[in-house]
């Protein structure tokens, strides 16, 4: 199996000219300051695999920075001196902003490491900042750019109910049986009903991703969200749908971005099976670990592309039907939940995409 | 074909024609089918293009049927699979293509092959009962 993991940087990346080789050692990075900025560097640090954070510290002790190391397995320290005096360490970040931590730093850190700190410090958060900013808005334009697949099925879903409306509506113009009358006068109110829930679930879905603090998310109740999103942008009509659900299997994150990857996988999968087979929806709690995977029937994607699915614009189909960005935005939602992604295939029998998160305590709070 | 009544098409010499309705969706083929009954046709229904081929050539239906009205988007063989067979072996059975999402490409195509008439839902009753009326006057000419 292809595994992407946030500790594991994608294989043709590793190719590439200016980066050191492969074989380097981790940069070992300490971090002081677990507000918003340690937050946010912690989180962008922790996805490049040539980098070891060896601890976190902030003098106060309900940092949010301190609660998502936690999260990460990353050592969180109670004293600077700790941290900062950590055997075989290359690079201090502080970003507390406070003038006397560099007096601190100057007299402790040890010989050999490099200290960024102050208007470098502010700089380096500034660019982790925009790059969040870049992958937030990445991952909204390509929702918006996928919604316009849904156009087939949003005008079968829309068009049937006004079609029963007017059909009724001009029967009504005569009808003189008031029983009839009432009847039907019920039947467009269901139909009103249901092309209001239509626009309802599409306005939702297609919304920016909430800025809320991340949550833990039902997934039985996600995945069956994303198939009801999904059936506007695929055929669902000829698919057999199986649902392996254990019971209250959840996972921490954000709803919107997991829902988008839920819709996002959906559609490939049934993409991959031309509308015709079995589409299997899977949800695993296990001792350590939650496992969600998503199987199709399909044609199989070819080894030889398996290593270059979650790159940036790489697409398989045709121009102007798919951005490319599907993947790669999935693979950037996982590592923010600090998940895996992974893929099986085989040609002619299908793909298997296996999610697979920290255990979390699996019961939907 | 438990859901369809054996010699249903008993309108004889009185009624105006006789239509088959394929769609997937209950809902519109009720609506169409009280539409046309009130303008005199009689109607058969077919959920999807494997359940109106079973119709068609089922009983008599194969002689007495005038028109089909298609939808497109259906399960199992949806309208463009139907449409091709109803086209190959029943050319004298006029056909028009009700569906829910408008498509030039698919609309062009569609009527090089014969249909009648694509219309798109939701379609006001005197136009498809209008449409229904040529269909059946092509009907009638085919005959000649």
């Amino acid at each position: 199996m292809t595994i992407i993991s946030p500790t594991m940087s994608h294989p043709q990346a590793e190719n590439q000219g200016s980066e050191p080789a492969p074989t380097s050692p981790p940069m070992r990075v300490a971090i002081i300051g677990a507000g918003r900025g340690g937050m946010a560097l912690l989180d962008m640090l922790h996805q490049i695999s040539r980098i070891q954070i060896v601890g976190i510290t902030d003098q106060n002790p309900s940092a949010p920075g301190l609660t998502r190391a936690q999260e990460l397995h990353v050592p969180v320290y109670d004293r600077v001196t700790d941290l900062i005096t950590h055997q075989g360490l290359n690079l201090v970040i502080d970003v507390t902003g406070d003038p006397a931590m560099g007096s601190v730093l100057r007299e402790e850190v040890p010989a050999g490491a490099d200290v960024v700190n102050g208007q470098t410090a502010r700089l380096l958060w500034l660019l982790v900042q925009h790059e969040s900013t870049l992958q937030t808005q990445l991952l909204h334009a390509e929702k918006l750019a996928g919604i316009g697949s849904f156009a087939a099925g949003i005008a079968h879903d829309m068009n049937n109910p006004l079609q029963l409306i007017l059909g009724l509506a001009e029967n009504l113009t005569d009808e003189m049986d008031l029983e009839a009358v009432h009847l039907q006068a019920h039947d467009i109110i269901e139909a009103v009903k249901r092309t209001t829930a239509i626009c309802r679930d599409l306005t939702s879905y297609s919304r920016r991703a909430s800025l809320r603090q991340d949550c833990l998310i039902g997934v039985s109740g996600k995945l069956d969200e994303a198939l009801k999103i999904a059936r506007y942008a695929v055929a669902l009509q000829d698919i057999e749908i199986r649902k392996l659900y254990q019971p209250d299997v959840v996972v921490k994150g954000n709803p919107d971005e997991l829902l988008h990857v839920f819709v996002n996988l959906i559609t490939n999968a049934v993409q991959a099976m031309d509308h015709h087979g079995t589409l299997t929806l899977e949800a695993n709690a296990m001792a350590d670990a939650t496992q969600i995977r998503v199987s199709d029937t399909g044609s199989g994607i070819p080894p030889e592309l398996l290593g270059r699915i979650f790159e940036p614009f790489f697409t398989t189909k045709p121009p102007g039907k798919g951005t490319g960005l599907g993947l790669y935005n999935i693979k950037n939602v996982i590592h923010h939940m600090n998940g895996t992604i992974g893929v099986d295939s085989q040609i002619g029998r299908g793909s298997t995409f296996t999610l697979t998160f920290p255990g979390e305590r699996n019961t939907q709070s | 074909m438990s859901e369809f009544k054996s010699g249903f098409f008993v309108g004889g010499e009185s009624c105006n024609g006789r239509v088959l309705v394929v769609d997937d969706e209950p809902d519109i083929r009720k609506v169409v089918r009280m539409t046309l009954q009130k303008a005199g046709y009689d109607v058969l229904e077919a959920e999807n293009g494997e359940k109106a081929i079973e119709t068609i050539n089922y009983g008599e239906n194969r002689l007495l049927l005038d028109v089909i009205i298609c939808d497109i988007r259906m399960p199992k063989v949806n309208g463009i699979e139907a449409i091709a067979y109803f086209r190959q072996n029943y050319t004298r059975v006029p056909l028009i293509v009700l569906t829910g999402f408008p498509d030039t490409d698919m609309a062009t195509a569609l009527l090089r092959q014969g249909v009648v008439d694509y219309l798109v839902k939701p379609v006001e009753g005197e136009k498809l009962k209008a449409s229904v009326a040529r269909a059946m006057e092509q009907r009638e000419l085919a005959h000649l």
